[in-house]
């Protein structure tokens, strides 16, 4: 990837997008009927769907019933055509249980989970295309179905990449960038609080970029915030405006 | 096996003496335990103890086919092992998934940031690289082994060498030890974890917590970083709330503790190098004090006064440029260093020198560490007080000379005044006559 | 071989010559000592201890705690389950404790325990085929001293079965010395946890660590050591 250029001269990335700039988001709510709450999202080519059940009573062998607050179980999947390579593995790999993981985390801080205690919440999210920032398309996707579901939250949680490449900031990094071995950082926030519920970073970053990546990242989740606040406006207006016709 | 439940009783204290800004321990708040790397007799193999903490490390390598996509470089593996030995937490079998959760992070932190050359490690491309594999197995938990891990995994793949290989056309050959010296992987830079533990809601912050506090703590933050202040990975989670102000600040704080951290491998490396180029004992049986009760002893700590936990708007305030480093570390037998004894640390960095406990820093709710750093050298007052054990004979005495040989001098001049001032409300001059124990159980028996 | 009392056995010694009573012409013996035909076998490593007239057992190192019946503990509430608190106290399996063992409990009056509250306890039933049961009533049913500890201010620590022992005997100055210079409270488990509390965090930390430290020092070291704790504490 050495000789590809990330930033062209002009200032615009491969897919023409400026530095500080999202990606097309795309999202719809409820589109399914079994769930309590689904969502669909479109982050540029990255697609990912969720789907909430509950909260609902403990599955039965688990003894992880907690006696002041729901449990959150998060399950993250890749589809087999969702890379490149076909993937043999859709889940149970390291990486997508450090996933699973990291989505639990960020939605039992952020769901008000002391409102159900000794029952359990079920978020399933899948990566239907890859293009790099999955996490974040699945915080994004997760959240819709959990305002879907009518699950309490304290706030909207929005989750956003950003890198540092050729010595500038970059908001959003597709799967190109991401390969090209530069650091970039992926944090979920509650973006009215500008509160951090999960933040991650890989590769190489001097401590004093830091602050700058951080800023951005912070921006991109404000954007993607207002955007999905959109998506949620209408859609509950909309159902709003269908129920009090009938 | 079932971990000894926690009662509230202990979660309450915990949690109070934090709100109190103090440690269980009588440690400061970026306080590190006593760090002690050791060697083993082969190279690549290496013991971290962190306080009561031990982990240890062990490179291996050997030879087979790279990857289709990368043909010309070798691959480098890190496995993180969390036997039952260590602490009844751990279940044999699955790795847990804090137990995936760390050992990604070393990857991630070691691997994922290029801290080895991978490329040096192609013997023939496409067909033959070395496959370097670091196995970490955690002997003992005390809590914060995330730190201690990544330590040794750096220190023993520094430690490492490989057999030299030649190509001749097609043959390969490995040399053998006696044949030709062993190489030593190319390590590019030396990432380290500091953990940062969270309590209240983010509200304070701790630095190496331990087992008991890593029970209490809402939630904790890694962050990998090398001596070029370059983060390597950084790792936040747990079902806590942070601002950005307080992430930075977490990263500064890295950067110090990163640097002293690296600088005292850097030393073990060395002296183990001498040792070895001298023909000494080297090897974990050298560095294991013999003649001493080791398990169930337990070193006298004394309680700082001063503050031990931060608060998240001090943090906010005080974010600022960190200090550089003053360096004043041990190096004793061979192949073998450590900082501080017993819980008596020489972090100087942040000057919470937390062995004496009258020697609060006056770092009480405004001056940062940037002002506790400038009067530094006038505050030091005692240098050590551990009490002196039977079995604190020998090796320990002597360390303890090199150790605080700065201080002593310091000592002297400022011992008066800044005591007394010191803390008007902790000083426990009014001593009752009456004493309302009521000793429940003493005389029984 | 009762000379070898006061000395360091291994397991597999053979002991003969026990001082026996002179009534009932027995001789008693406690943990880590086996009889097996006409020899007494020792089955753990310690110093062999007697008391008068005919009693003897061995005093080991140990970190786990097996129950013995009259003993005091401090367990842990984990679960409330019918009528009896189920109790953690260290030892093979969790302990029982009655709802009505506590000081005026009765089936309208119920103690308001929670899970996760230490309690201080006497091991009324300790045997190797049942549960041990736990009361923290004495046999005149008033409190002496048991009952569930208050959660704010203390702090609970665990250490070995050895220190706690050293603590309690007779002619340990630990207690003694310290109690006459910080007032503080304790309650003493012999299952290897010990609770203090003292006026302030960080009296009870400094309390806490001074116990903890203690194990391998003789009485003149555990006085060096409070005396100088205690000039720390005023200040000096």
């Amino acid at each position: 990837m050495a000789g590809l250029e990330i930033i062209s001269d002009q200032g615009y990335r491969i897919d023409g997008r400026r530095s500080s700039e999202l990606r097309k988001v795309c999202a719809r709510m409820g589109v399914f009927t079994q769930a309590d709450g689904s969502a669909y999202i479109e982050q540029g080519n990255t697609k990912a769907l969720a789907t909430v059940y509950g909260p609902h009573e403990m599955r039965k062998g688990r003894g992880k019933i907690q006696h002041d607050r729901a449990v959150v179980n998060c399950q993250f999947s890749m589809a087999t055509f969702s890379t490149g390579e076909r993937k043999s593995r859709p889940k149970g790999d390291r990486r997508s249980q450090e996933m699973s993981m990291h989505l639990r985390q960020t939605f039992e801080a952020v769901i008000v989970t002391e409102l159900f205690p000794r029952s359990q919440i079920d978020i399933y999210v899948q990566i239907l295309q890859a293009d790099g920032g999955n996490y974040c398309a699945c915080v994004n996707a997760a959240t819709l179905a959990v305002i879907d579901a009518g699950i309490p939250m304290k706030d909207y949680v929005c989750a956003c990449t950003a890198g540092f490449i050729q010595d500038s900031p970059l908001l959003d990094i597709s799967y190109v960038e991401e390969s090209a071995g530069a650091p970039f950082l992926t944090v979920a926030m509650m973006p009215k609080s500008e509160q951090i519920v999960l933040l991650e970073m890989n590769s190489r970053l001097h401590a004093d970029n830091m602050e700058k990546v951080l800023d951005l990242a912070t921006q991109g989740c404000k954007d993607v915030f207002a955007v999905l606040d959109r998506h949620v406006r209408d859609h509950v207006s909309e159902s709003h405006a269908l129920m009090t016709a009938s | 096996m079932k971990e000894v439940p926690m009662s509230t009783c202990e979660r309450e204290f915990i949690l109070s003496a934090i709100r109190d800004r103090k440690r269980i321990d009588g440690r400061q708040t970026y306080d590190y335990r006593r760090l002690k790397v050791a060697f083993g007799m082969e190279r690549g193999c290496c013991i971290v103890e962190l306080g009561d903490t031990k982990v240890l490390a062990q490179v291996s390598g050997k030879i087979e086919q790279p990857k289709k996509n990368r043909p010309t470089e070798g691959s480098i593996i890190i496995n993180l092992e969390l036997s039952p030995m260590a602490s009844p937490a751990f279940e044999p079998g699955r790795p847990t998934e804090s137990g995936i959760e760390m050992n990604r992070i070393l990857e991630r932190n070691i691997r994922d940031s290029r801290a080895v050359d991978t490329e040096s490690l192609c013997i023939v491309a496409g067909e033959k690289v070395w496959c370097i594999r670091a196995d970490i197995h955690v002997l003992n938990d005390e809590g914060n082994i995330m730190d201690a891990a990544s330590i040794a995994a750096i220190t023993a793949l520094s430690h490492f060498r490989r057999p030299d290989v030649s190509v001749m056309g097609e043959e390969v050959t490995v040399h053998s030890p006696e044949d030709r010296d062993p190489v030593p992987l190319s390590v590019h830079h030396m990432p380290v974890c500091v953990t940062f533990a969270f309590f209240d809601q983010g509200e304070f912050l701790l630095v190496d917590p331990t087992r008991s506090e890593e029970r209490v703590m809402n939630g904790r933050m890694v962050v990998g970083m090398n001596m070029h202040r370059e983060i390597c990975t950084l790792m936040m989670s747990g079902g806590m709330l942070l601002v950005k102000e307080q992430v930075l600040r977490c990263s500064q704080i890295a950067t110090v503790k990163v640097a002293e951290i690296i600088e005292l491998i850097q030393k073990a490396l060395d002296k183990d190098a001498q040792a070895r180029q001298a023909g000494e004992k080297c090897g974990f049986a050298e560095s294991v004090p013999s003649n001493k009760i080791t398990t169930n002893k337990k070193e006298p700590t004394s309680v700082d006064t001063t503050a031990a936990a931060q608060h998240a708007s001090q943090v906010i305030q005080e974010a600022g440029p960190v200090d550089k480093p003053v360096s004043n570390m041990l190096v004793q037998a061979p192949g073998t260093v450590q900082i501080g004894e017993g819980l008596v640390n020489t972090w100087q960095v942040d000057d919470e020198d937390m062995e004496s406990e009258e020697d609060s820093t006056k770092k009480t709710a405004t001056n940062g560490r940037e002002a506790v750093a400038v009067s530094k050298p006038t505050e030091r007052k005692r240098p050590v007080k551990t009490v002196s054990h039977a079995e604190d004979s020998g090796s320990e005495e002597e360390e303890k000379v090199v150790l605080y040989q700065g201080d002593v001098e310091m000592k002297s001049t400022e011992e008066p005044d800044a005591t007394t001032l010191k803390q008007p409300t902790s000083s426990n001059s009014d001593k009752p006559a009456k004493k309302k124990g009521k000793k429940k159980k003493a005389a029984q028996k | 071989m009762a000379d070898s009392v006061g000395k360091v056995v291994i397991p597999g010694d053979v002991l003969s010559e026990f001082r026996a009573s002179e009534k009932t012409s027995k001789v008693a013996l406690g943990p880590g000592l086996r009889q097996d035909g006409e020899e007494v076998l020792v089955t753990k490593s310690g110093i062999l201890r007697h008391k008068e007239p005919n009693l003897y057992w061995i005093d080991c190192h140990q970190r786990r705690y097996i129950p013995a019946k009259g003993e005091d503990v401090i367990g842990i509430v984990t679960v409330k389950s019918g009528d009896v608190y189920r109790v953690d106290i260290g030892a093979t399996q969790p302990a029982t404790l009655s709802y009505l063992a506590f000081e005026g409990a009765t089936k309208r009056n119920r103690p308001n325990v929670k899970v996760g509250d230490l309690v201080f306890a006497k091991l009324l039933v300790a045997n190797k085929d049942m549960e041990p049961e736990l009361v923290c009533i004495d046999s005149g049913g008033h409190s002496s001293g048991y009952g569930v500890i208050p959660a704010n201010g203390g702090f609970m620590f665990h250490t070995s079965l050895n220190l706690v022992r050293k603590m309690l005997s007779p002619n340990c100055d630990i207690l003694k010395f310290l109690g006459k210079n910080v007032p503080f409270e304790t309650a003493v488990g012999v299952n290897g946890r010990i609770w203090v509390k003292a006026k302030t965090v960080k009296d009870t930390i400094v309390v806490a660590n001074a116990i903890a430290s203690s194990e391998h020092m003789t009485n003149a070291q555990i006085r060096t050591m409070i005396r100088q704790l205690l000039d720390k504490l005023s200040g000096f």
